[in-house]
């Protein structure tokens, strides 16, 4: 079946089987690798991206559920050339050992950011509790959320003064 | 060390297709490398190039996995030739004799050694074209070259009123004598060294770059799954693919040494396809246990044969004849799997009588053998490309993925991706052995006399060898691999190296007791073995520092008190040991509800000591802080170890309160991550760092952070109901 969807603002038509998890078609069909396999259960947080503006698990989200829907990835997260603050920060923190779970980490803060001007490391923590990192890079995933959120309250009391 | 300048030097054409000069450096003597320099037969470790307009390429022999070589390897060589490690552009190496790991014979990353075996050679060989390239300059200005100096890329003229780029002078600096014992910069002047912070390839990971092996695309490419069987050591009887046949997509479907293969177009119609084809298996030579046979066969061994002795002090049978009493402990340890993050896949394509394969592996030349055992190809028609690691932990230095790929490859013609799913990564892993200790002490007086340690499991040589040996002897014909192998385990020590999978750490021991009597019983369940993040120290450490937690209770002190008493002789031991007591305030009460426990050891070379705060809360285990003193030698990188230490504490505190992995009729029970579970966010512990400030040589890092912290969990519980647990992982109700 032929399946329509925005993806990091762009507008695709895609032939693929309606029930193809949204994380193959992102990877192979639009060669968007940045959006990892992990388990295909949605236990582990790899292949987070965000569906209409909510963090969905892309492997367990068969294709159809898409359909006609705006889907962000790790790759749509940069505007305009400049890296997402949360990605600064990972660079800054030092953050990735081997990497393979900070797209999801990464897209599973920035929703909370999205929504939450000034979270709590409780918001934080539970923000990405969904999301396994092998390598145990779990604090500085929280110091690099933290230096964000800092950084902006920094800003608006800039503003406010 | 002195440098023979024909196998240092080379002056070649780069891909670049500008001037090159190539620096190789053979084995250094300042390392104890374990083999026989003089047989030549291991020349380099790193090559830089030197292109020019200016790009300094340098080829990484390690690969990188999470654990820092490719910032802590490009920083050692980046602080000598004067150059940002930012500039300088790593690449991986392919397989070639040049590129072995000069402990193992073989080009592999792991033993935590990489920086270790490094230090020395790439700070020589970046001094050496830093020295190379000022002679070079200093002959254009006619100037003393003891003068000039070198800083960011350029050689400076001494009355700094000009200066020529590295690029500029590569043609030149390549006819320069090779300096035979290059000074290296003095602790003091180090820029990078010591204080480097971040990762190179710290952006790359946090914005989706391509970068993994299961991320390789190739024009034309096609997707496999390959169904393997349910147990162990069985292979396939016949199978009905009919069903499989007719789904979209399907290319083909063949039987291969480990199963049956599924090719289609697209991934996710392989998989769909997969699940319409019925095999049926021949058990005959498959595993067939469950898990209590493991340990009943373990305690039975044990009893039969008190095992070889693999220490032996004093005379621990008098010790025991005239103790006052006796103290006795078993542990048991259970199967754990890797569970990298990336699962387990490779890409592979064969034509023109040749194979190329893209992997994620931790060994590429035994990945060369891997595919040319499945092939009619021999390993130089094998070409390994090496791409980022998602995790590897051990897992990768076993290539059957890439034999997979390999023998699917070679028969359909098409550049081919085989990607396991979680399910067939958890179930076709090759796990942490199963392992029983056995313990046993020797009181008088208030002291312990005797120490006698009972290790009881297998060998992980006994897995490997298969194609450990061949590689190592990559001229021999295929028809010998099998030779290959068993001539490897009988000349153990001699064509290989002693296997000490099963008994590091344990004839380490490091606390002063008269009459040692340390012993390995050798038994195989025939469960597939491998190694796992720190290896025999994972289970050994669990073993020597629960049981010294044992005694110092049996004798009535404090548990780091006790330790203390012991290990005076060990200054690094001492140092670590003091440090975590003194950062985790154990001396003070800890708070309500909670208890702390505390282990020291060493694995790797590098000294741990760990203090647990943990408590019981509605009905479960939560460890609340982990205060870590660590002394790995003079620091590369030390933000790099802080994050493998902490990374270290994850991983061995997801083993103690999670890890198990069990059978029933043969098949492993474990499947994903709900059954399988990894240590989320929101039970992550506080985790401190403290790193002792040292002129040693460097040590690893990657490993050593994992094995005490399981045992200071026990003892941490134990202090905190008063019952002990001998066995893992670690319940919250016994």
């Amino acid at each position: 079946m032929a399946v329509r969807l925005t993806v990091n603002g762009r507008e695709r038509t895609l032939e693929v089987e309606n029930d193809t998890p949204l994380l193959w078609v992102v990877r192979d069909e639009l060669g968007l690798k940045g959006t990892k396999f992990g388990c295909g259960m949605g236990l582990c947080g790899a292949c987070t991206v965000h569906l209409n503006g909510q963090p969905v698990r892309s492997c367990s989200t068969p294709v159809e559920m898409a359909e006609g829907a705006e889907v962000v990835t790790i790759e749509g997260l940069a505007a305009d050339g400049a890296l997402h603050p949360l990605q600064r920060a990972w660079v800054e923190h030092g953050v990735p050992q081997c990497g393979y779970c900070q797209s999801g980490q990464i897209m599973s803060a920035a929703h909370l950011l999205q929504n939450n001007r000034s979270p709590s490391r409780e918001d934080i923590v539970a923000a990405v509790s969904g999301n396994l990192c092998r390598c145990g890079t779990y604090s500085r995933i929280v110091a690099a959320v933290e230096s964000v959120v800092e950084s902006r309250a920094d800003h608006s009391s800039q503003e406010e003064a | 060390m002195t440098l023979n300048r024909r196998d240092f030097l080379k002056v070649t054409v780069g891909a670049s297709g500008g001037l090159v000069l190539s620096l190789s450096l053979p084995g250094c003597a300042g390392i104890q490398t374990g083999y026989d320099e003089k047989s030549g037969d291991w020349k380099p470790d790193a090559w830089l190039e030197l292109t020019t307009d200016d790009k300094v390429y340098f080829t990484l022999a390690r690969v990188e996995m999470g654990q820092g070589t490719y910032t802590g390897l490009t920083t050692l060589i980046a602080e000598e030739l004067e150059v940002a490690p930012a500039s300088i552009q790593p690449r991986f190496a392919p397989v070639a004799a040049e590129y072995r790991n000069p402990l193992y014979k073989l080009q592999l990353t792991g033993g935590s050694t990489s920086i270790a075996t490094s230090w020395q050679p790439l700070r020589v060989a970046g001094a050496s074209a830093r020295i190379m390239l000022i002679n070079a300059a200093s002959s254009v200005w006619d100037v003393p070259p003891e003068e000039c100096r070198a800083a960011d890329g350029r050689v400076v003229h001494p009355d700094g009123s000009q200066s020529l780029s590295y690029g500029k002078l590569v043609e030149l600096a390549a006819k320069q004598k090779v300096p035979g014992e290059p000074a290296l910069k003095p602790r003091n002047e180090w820029k990078y060294i010591g204080k480097n912070r971040g990762r190179l390839d710290a952006e790359a990971k946090s914005t989706g770059a391509p970068i993994y092996g299961i991320d390789v695309e190739l024009e034309g490419m096609v997707y496999a799954v390959v169904s393997r069987p349910p147990r162990y050591g069985a292979r396939v009887r016949s199978f009905d693919d009919s069903a499989t046949r007719k789904m979209p997509g399907v290319l083909d479907v063949f039987e291969i040494e480990r199963g049956v293969a599924v090719v289609a177009d697209k991934y996710w119609r392989a998989r769909k396809a997969q699940d319409a084809l019925t095999i049926e298996w021949d058990n005959s030579d498959a595993l067939s246990l469950s898990n209590d046979q493991v340990f009943s066969s373990y305690h039975k061994a044990a009893d039969e044969d008190p095992g070889e002795s693999e220490r032996s002090e004093g005379a621990y049978g008098d010790a025991v004849e005239s103790a006052e009493r006796l103290v006795d402990a078993s542990y048991e340890q259970p199967y754990l799997a890797h569970a990298t993050l990336e699962p387990m896949n490779a890409t592979a394509w064969y034509r023109n009588n040749g194979i190329e394969v893209w992997a994620p592996t931790q060994a590429p030349d035994l990945g060369r053998i891997a595919a040319a055992r499945v092939t009619d190809l021999s390993p130089d028609d094998v070409t390994i490309h090496t791409t980022f690691l998602g995790g590897g932990f051990g897992r990768r230095l076993t290539n059957d993925y890439i034999e997979e790929a390999s023998a699917v490859a070679f028969k359909v013609g098409k550049p081919v991706k085989l990607i396991w799913s979680r399910e067939e990564d958890t179930r076709h892993d090759l796990y942490r052995p199963a392992m029983l200790h056995r313990m046993q002490a020797s009181v008088s007086g208030g002291q312990l006399t005797g120490w006698h340690h009972q290790i009881v499991g297998p060998q992980i040589l006994d897995w490997y060898v298969r194609n450990a040996a061949p590689a190592q002897y990559p001229w021999a014909p295929k028809f010998l691999y099998n030779t290959l192998g068993r001539v490897g385990l009988m000349a153990e020590g001699i064509a290989t190296p002693k296997d000490h999978s099963a008994i590091e750490g344990a004839i380490e021991y490091p606390y002063r007791v008269p009459n040692l009597d340390i012993r390995h019983t050798h038994t195989d369940p025939g469960v597939p073995v491998s190694w796992w993040r720190s290896v025999g120290f994972s289970h050994n450490g669990f073993a020597v520092e629960t049981f010294m937690d044992e005694l110092a209770y049996e004798l009535g002190q404090d548990p780091y008190q006790f330790r203390r008493s012991l290990i005076d002789h060990e200054p690094r031991h001492l140092e670590v040991l003091d440090r975590a007591v003194r950062l985790s305030q154990w001396e003070d009460a800890a708070p309500e509800g909670r208890a702390r426990g505390i282990a020291l050891f060493r694995s790797f070379g590098t000294y741990v000591a760990q203090v647990v705060e943990a408590s019981v809360e509605a009905g479960e285990i939560r460890v609340h802080k982990v205060v870590c003193a660590v002394d790995c030698g003079q620091v590369v990188n030390p933000d790099i170890v802080r994050d493998q230490i902490e990374g270290g504490v994850i991983f061995g505190l997801t083993a103690a309160l999670y890890g198990d992995i069990t059978f029933r009729d043969g098949q492993v029970q474990q499947s994903n991550f709900h059954d399988y579970p990894l240590m989320r966010h929101d039970q992550r512990p506080e985790v401190v760092v403290e790193i002792v400030e040292s002129d040693e040589a460097p040590t690893g890092v990657g490993e050593p952070g994992v094995p005490p912290v399981i045992p200071a969990l026990g003892n941490a519980l134990f202090a905190l109901t008063g019952k002990r647990q001998r066995r893992l992982p670690l319940k919250a109700q016994v």
